[in-house]
């Protein structure tokens, strides 16, 4: 009985630290944010929060083909994405790029380790970050799925 | 949204254009200052833009270098700046008309070039670049210019005011400084 019970603490325990590590595992790789506000009135709101290791893993387990179709036009420009990417997570927090006019206002910056990307116009509301360091990784991903020219 | 896929591009090559040193940023301000006018600020690391460069190909760009005609409607371009670089400071260019007075100058290590409009009297163009990047950037082949070794000259040459553009719509300035911000 003691033995029994000793195995199910060992085994709960176990799952409490699984849960943990991939709770951290998540939060350290960051999480990808989308914001969609419709001003229009009754206008719909998306809000997505993904943990960026979901985009990872999600992609690594994309069918290869679907991917290499998806990446072959991408590929010209992977390098440069990924120079971007490493060079952005050396950065300080900056705002990149600010338009402004009197229907629309677009800001692209980095905040914290992520890239964020603001639009806020008359009709909607648009707002997207993702962590800086998964650009490096999804454009690996995507060279890796497709063959040199 | 286009307009974000647009400030995108524009980050990118942007990058194209700048120029490296520890911390050192290139600044883009278009200000329309007409009503309902639009304003524009792009701030490029430069180390971004030595980076990235390179890793661009595209039709006329390649590995941090941009194909040009060698000659410019007979003029050519490297042979003008040689003699450029070797001459002392000096006035090379002085038009003076009752529409529009036009300056091209070497003075104190910097090109010169200054554009005052008669008809507008607010109408202003000012270009200053440091030799040493204008000879970066001339110093590959006939036919290209070097961008890379251009950005990384701007990165060792300090804050620097590059173009301001005025008139009475609007004010356009390109500058070199270490701040990450164009306030």
């Amino acid at each position: 009985m003691t033995g029994r019970f000793s195995r199910a603490k060992t085994i709960l325990l176990g799952l409490v630290v699984g849960v943990l590590g991939l709770t951290f595992i998540a939060y350290a790789a960051g999480t990808v944010w989308v914001q969609v506000q419709d001003k229009k009135p009754g206008g719909h709101r998306i809000l997505l929060a993904v943990p960026a290791v979901v985009i990872t893993l999600g992609l690594k387990l994309f069918p290869a083909a679907s991917l290499r179709e998806a990446s072959a036009e991408a590929r010209p420009w992977l390098p440069a994405i990924e120079a971007a990417g490493n060079e952005l997570a050396k950065c300080p927090d900056a705002r990149f790029v600010e338009i402004r006019d009197p229907t629309e206002w677009v800001s692209i910056a980095k905040r914290g380790g992520s890239l964020v990307i603001d639009v806020d116009s008359v009709d909607e509301r648009v707002h997207l970050s993702f962590p800086v360091r998964l650009v490096p990784s999804i454009v690996r991903t995507l060279e890796m799925s497709t063959p040199p020219n | 949204m286009r307009r974000a896929l647009v400030g995108s591009a524009v980050l990118f090559l942007t990058a194209g254009f700048a120029a490296a040193a520890q911390d050192r940023w290139l600044h883009v301000k278009v200000v329309d200052a007409a009503k309902g006018g639009e304003s524009v600020n792009v701030n490029v690391p430069l180390d971004l833009a030595e980076k990235v460069l390179p890793t661009i190909q595209a039709e006329k760009l390649s590995h941090g270098k941009i194909k040009i005609g060698g000659e410019i409607e007979g003029v050519d371009i490297h042979a003008l700046l040689g003699a450029i670089r070797t001459a002392g400071d000096n006035e090379f260019v002085t038009v003076n008309s009752p529409k529009q007075h036009v300056r091209v100058a070497k003075s104190r290590g910097y090109l010169l070039v200054q554009v005052r409009d008669e008809d507008q009297k607010s109408a202003k163009v000012d270009i200053t670049v440091p030799i040493s990047v204008v000879d970066a950037l001339f110093s590959g082949a006939k036919d290209e210019l070097d961008l890379v070794s251009a950005v990384r000259a701007l990165k060792e040459h300090g804050d620097a005011q590059l173009v301001t553009v005025e008139d009475e719509s609007s004010k356009v300035r390109i500058w070199v400084d270490s701040k990450n911000t164009s306030e």
